[in-house]
């Protein structure tokens, strides 16, 4: 069972190598788009990468509400959950 | 310089067109389409035959256009059009573009406007022909990568709406993206239309002064290779860039394209 804060280390180390961010701009109060830049676009490239190493088909709905780094962590969390 | 009697003919002709492109869907999408699943073959096969129908009528349709001269229109190798895990993108200047690309690709798919799956005289045909909604993004980015990666030619507008008459192109990046994932081959088409037929913001009865022609012209295929080994958000944003300057260099090489309203 993965804990948020591992949760987001993973999440730290997996946007700084897709979009090439520093890590110390990724926080729990970062907002994806405004802040970081990441784009619809983005968030399908980061979903499906999110896929593929939680091995669980994260269903994109559950994610149309995510604004900020917190919501990420939050919706991955509750996912590995179940 | 054409007189006035020709003029109220093209007014009244290019009306027809579009009375015709409404009929001929509701006809395809209500009648025919529902007498092919008379006959035998899984989803694949009537989705593959209802492409080839769609792609058959729209080249009628582009004879009827030409043949009561509501337009004139050229073609510069389309026999490269049509090939296994093509994504075939183009600019988007008017409304018959993508007719005109679709019927001079052996049965297409295609990424269209999510309205055209609630528009009545078209939801019919897009559905049947297993055409792509360009939303929500993620499912059109899915579907257009499963769709290239099964070894359909796709045809999509990087523009994802026409042309703003006058402006700078503006490039979205889902195609890019799509392209870096799943293209085995893309392949620009550069669609010139002089004067500007049926722009975004213009009625369809306001025709310009003479008969519009429509250039359509295939491009050499764009090199992928340097594109993907990189990270997908990387990948596209460089692509993107690329072909942004790459269609605006082309295109503002045609005297015309950027002519605004034609006047």
């Amino acid at each position: 069972m993965q804990t948020k804060d591992e949760i987001l280390e993973q999440i730290k180390a997996t946007l700084a190598e897709l979009f090439e961010l520093d890590p110390a701009r990724i926080t729990l109060a970062a907002r994806l788009n405004e802040d970081l830049e990441i784009d619809s676009i983005d968030a399908v490239d980061l979903l499906d990468r999110l896929r593929r190493q939680t091995g669980r088909n994260i269903p994109a709905e559950d994610f149309r509400s995510v604004r900020t780094i917190g919501d990420l962590v939050e919706a991955v969390y509750r996912l590995v959950q179940v | 310089m054409e007189g006035r009697q020709t003029y109220l003919w093209r007014i009244f002709a290019t009306g027809a067109c579009f009375a015709l492109f409404g009929m001929g869907g509701l006809i395809l999408g209500l009648l025919v389409f529902p007498a092919t699943l008379l006959i035998p073959g899984g989803p694949g096969r009537r989705r593959a035959r209802m492409r080839r129908l769609v792609q058959r009528a729209l080249r009628l349709f582009v004879r009827v256009m030409t043949g009561v001269r509501a337009i004139s229109c050229e073609f510069h190798g389309v026999e490269r059009l049509g090939r296994t895990g093509q994504l075939i993108i183009a600019n988007h200047p008017t409304l018959v573009d993508v007719v005109l690309i679709v019927a001079f690709t052996p049965a297409p798919c295609c990424v269209v406007k999510s309205a055209l799956f609630r528009n009545p005289f078209t939801r019919g045909v897009v559905r049947a022909a297993g055409y792509i909604s360009n939303s929500p993004t993620d499912e059109m980015i899915h579907g257009a990568v499963a769709a290239l990666r099964s070894g359909d030619s796709l045809v999509m507008f990087p523009e994802g709406t026409r042309t703003r008459p006058g402006q700078p192109l503006r490039f979205a990046r889902g195609t890019a993206s799509i392209a870096v994932q799943a293209a085995d081959v893309l392949t620009p088409v550069y669609v010139r239309c002089e004067p500007l037929l049926l722009p975004k913001f213009a009625p369809w009865y306001r025709v310009p002064p003479r008969r519009p022609h429509f250039t359509l012209e295939v491009g050499e295929d764009i090199d992928l290779a340097a594109y993907r080994g990189l990270q997908p958000p990387k990948a596209s944003r460089l692509l993107n860039a690329r072909l942004l300057q790459h269609f605006t260099e082309r295109l503002g090489a045609s005297r015309g394209y950027n002519a605004a309203s034609g006047d």
